[in-house]
């Protein structure tokens, strides 16, 4: 005869086992507030992450096959774009451009409020050094109104005189210019005007002669055309003194900082020439007209 | 022998309860019950258990689809472990005897399936009284009608019937 199994010995503990196994079973099928029962609830925790991981991956190749079918619209969209940028740069420059001739015009004309009859602004456009010769080119020619003889002028004082005319275009001369001269008045703060003579030093400045060393001259001293050469009316600013010097002659040796640096000017305005009737020492150009 | 015995009891209470559903019987008898408590007859608790549990699951799939499965199978089981229990302390002979005891054991049933929702869902749904005592009682009948047949010595009798027919 078999001996009687644990069950059979205590059907106690099979019960409970039994009794155990159902209550858990029906746990897992009550529903929750949520709708859900325990079962459902642990299934797709587990299966949940596997569920991310197909969505992540389903949504990864929607993206891609997205992405392929527009890169052909984002290329076309990205060339426009950037064309658009380019052509965007380009109107930004040109309202800088716009923005500083404004600014320069501005001072210009608030100096010289009623500037004269037969002013011309103009574009210097090229600068040209040949040894001691130094000359520029206007945009501006014959057809502009500009004659021969007009006077230079920029923002910062006098710059030169026009000596060659085209139709659309004109040569000028710079004070700079070896050949160059202007008569100015040599002025110092206590003291009244000495007329001298400027001259181009063919090296890009200026330079003062005959003043003789009995005058007082200092640095500083501020040069101002004196409208008496028949070629640029008085009262522009030529320079200002930068060194004095004694030399082996009865004269000063002066060097000037010019007051107009072409290098740094890109707009100018061209003044009607001087008519040699009109030339009275001193007068400026405003008083003159 | 005892899990053919317990398939044909189960298939039998299968066809019968969906017989009475057929027709419209608003409180039939539990058949289920009469397997286990067949199972526990003699104090064997761990047959009784062994049978009560398909017979639960049965029922629940009979009579409650959806729902919890398993309640019955719950209540069988401890009704089977408690018929097994009384069977092993004392003699239960008496037809009548056999159906009150079943008869009491439908009302323990419903008492623990009405704990048992109680528990699970938060609901209190005790079973109508008259509908439960009539399940009692057609419960209990059935099985002192099945024990008193189940005591008559149908063999013997129908030999002295041969031997009297030959004689």
């Amino acid at each position: 005869m078999a001996a009687p199994t644990l069950a059979e010995r205590r059907p106690e503990i099979f019960l409970a086992v039994l009794l155990s196994l159902c209550f858990i079973a029906l746990s897992l099928q009550v529903r929750r507030a949520g709708g859900r029962t325990v079962g459902e609830s642990w299934l797709l925790t587990a299966v949940s992450p596997f569920v991310n991981v197909v969505t992540g991956v389903r949504s990864g190749l929607l993206e891609v096959g997205t992405w392929t079918t527009s890169r052909r619209a984002l290329r076309v969209e990205n060339g426009a774009l950037a064309d658009e940028v380019e052509r965007l740069r380009a109107e930004l420059l040109r309202l800088r451009d716009a923005e500083k001739d404004k600014g320069r015009l501005l001072e210009l004309f608030g100096a010289q409020p009623s500037p004269p009859p037969g002013t011309v602004p103009a574009r210097l456009i090229a600068i040209e050094s040949s040894g001691p010769f130094h000359t520029a080119l206007l945009d501006r020619g014959a057809s502009d109104g500009l004659q021969l003889d007009g006077v230079v002028l920029a923002r910062d004082g006098l710059l030169g005189r026009v000596i060659a005319l085209g139709r659309q275009t004109a040569r000028m001369q710079l004070l700079s210019d070896n050949t160059a001269a202007v008569g100015v008045l040599l002025t110092h703060a206590g003291r009244g005007g000495r007329a001298a003579v400027a001259k181009g030093d063919g090296i890009g400045g200026v330079s003062v002669e005959y003043v003789p060393t009995i005058e007082p001259v200092e640095p500083s001293d501020v040069l101002v055309s004196s409208g008496t050469d028949g070629l640029y009316p008085g009262g522009l600013a030529v320079g200002r003194v930068a060194s004095v010097r004694r030399n082996k002659t009865l004269f000063w040796e002066i060097h000037v900082f010019a007051a107009a640096d072409p290098h740094r000017e890109s707009l100018v305005f061209v003044l009607p020439p001087v008519r040699k009737s009109d030339v009275t020492p001193g007068a400026s150009v405003t008083e003159r007209r | 022998m005892k899990p053919l015995r317990v398939a044909f009891g189960l298939s039998l209470a299968v066809l019968a309860t969906l017989a009475l559903g057929a027709l419209h019987v608003s409180t039939p008898p539990d058949f289920f019950l009469l397997v286990v408590a067949d199972m526990a007859r003699g104090g064997a608790a761990v047959p009784a258990m062994l049978a009560g549990l398909p017979a639960g699951l049965l029922e629940d799939a009979l009579t409650a689809p959806g729902r919890l499965l398993g309640l019955h199978a719950f209540s069988k089981i401890l009704v089977g472990y408690l018929l097994a229990t009384i069977g092993a302390r004392t003699v239960v002979e008496k037809p009548v005897a056999v159906g009150s005891l079943l008869a009491g054991a439908v009302l323990v049933e419903a008492a623990a399936l009405t704990f048992l929702v109680w528990v699970l869902t938060g609901d209190f749904l005790p079973p109508a009284l008259w509908p439960l005592v009539a399940r009692a009682a057609t419960t209990g009948f059935l099985a002192g009608l099945l024990h008193a047949a189940s005591r008559v010595p149908w063999k013997q009798r129908r030999e002295a019937r041969r031997r009297m027919r030959l004689t």
